[in-house]
């Protein structure tokens, strides 16, 4: 819990309360559905029966799976760094001796929290979902096929990522080939990815 | 008044009773997401606990578009 109590702004309390509220909506839901299949089976198919389904199967459980969303996602962007294999990736990108871009925009501090999950999935609501989806096919290769030995990226790292953050700030501006007639069409576009000039984003290691 | 179609009571009994078991599977599912927030519980969540809990609505939207035949609305 939070120093400032369970009703502050803080992300981990807000994931709290929906947790609750979506356990105890889950429950009430289930409590209906229940109570409808223990009573015989043509009350079922009674009016009273069809309220408290549409209840029981929609309002509720609606709710329930929303809230999971909320928490599931939120917890995604935790989960990262929770598995081993990921590891090496993790120890670099703390590592301050390291010169890598990741190490480099975390020692700096140039994203707060989430780091991984802040470039590694794209912005806005088809961002979360794609990264949703990556999140469960990762889960799933882990337990069902297991972990390739040698772990690449499924796509070459958008620029428009770095585009997103970058592209307007004072310090890229300066930069002559930035703003460059000729390079920058190519920069905005993508045909020229940003680590064609900079430092690689992670070490290229294989999985000890 | 008896039923004018006791098969098609039948079949909407025998639907909502699917239903309501795969939407049991599918909250049962959720409220385990909640309890233990981890990745394996999240992927079954979005897998089995949503596709569950999908399959349970459409098949109660079969027992309402049977129940409104019935009543002759449709």
């Amino acid at each position: 819990m939070s120093e400032d109590g369970l009703f502050s702004g803080d992300a981990e309390n807000v994931i709290r309360w929906v947790s609750t509220g979506g356990l105890a909506l889950g429950l009430a839901s289930a409590a209906v559905i229940v109570t409808v299949l223990a009573r015989k089976p043509p009350w079922r198919l009674t009016p009273p029966a069809k309220w408290m389904l549409l209840v029981g199967f929609f309002v509720l459980p609606s709710m329930t799976m929303l809230a999971g969303n909320v928490v599931g996602f939120h917890k995604t962007r935790q989960s990262c760094t929770q598995c081993h294999t990921m590891d090496p990736w993790v120890a670099d990108m703390k590592d301050p001796g390291s010169s890598t871009l990741a190490a480099a925009h975390y020692k700096n501090r140039l994203i707060n929290e989430d780091q991984c999950y802040t470039c590694h999935s794209g912005y806005g609501l088809a961002g979360n979902v794609q990264a949703k989806i990556g999140g469960v096919s990762h889960v799933l290769h882990y337990y069902i096929t297991g972990v390739p030995d040698e772990i690449r990226i499924k796509k070459p790292f958008p620029s428009s990522t770095c585009l997103h953050c970058h592209s307007e700030a004072a310090g890229y501006l300066k930069i002559e080939q930035h703003v460059d007639a000729e390079m920058k069409p190519k920069i905005l576009s993508g045909e020229l990815s940003c680590f064609e000039c900079h430092a690689a984003p992670h070490p290229k290691r294989k999985r000890p | 008044m008896t039923d004018p179609s006791p098969d098609r009571s039948a079949w909407s009994l025998r639907l909502l009773s699917a239903a309501c078991i795969l939407a049991l599977a599918g909250i049962a599912v959720s409220v385990l997401h909640f309890l233990w927030p981890i990745p394996l519980m999240f992927a079954l969540f979005m897998s089995v606990g949503q596709g569950a809990f999908g399959l349970a609505m459409l098949l109660y939207l079969g027992v309402i578009f049977i129940d409104l035949r019935r009543s002759r609305v449709l």
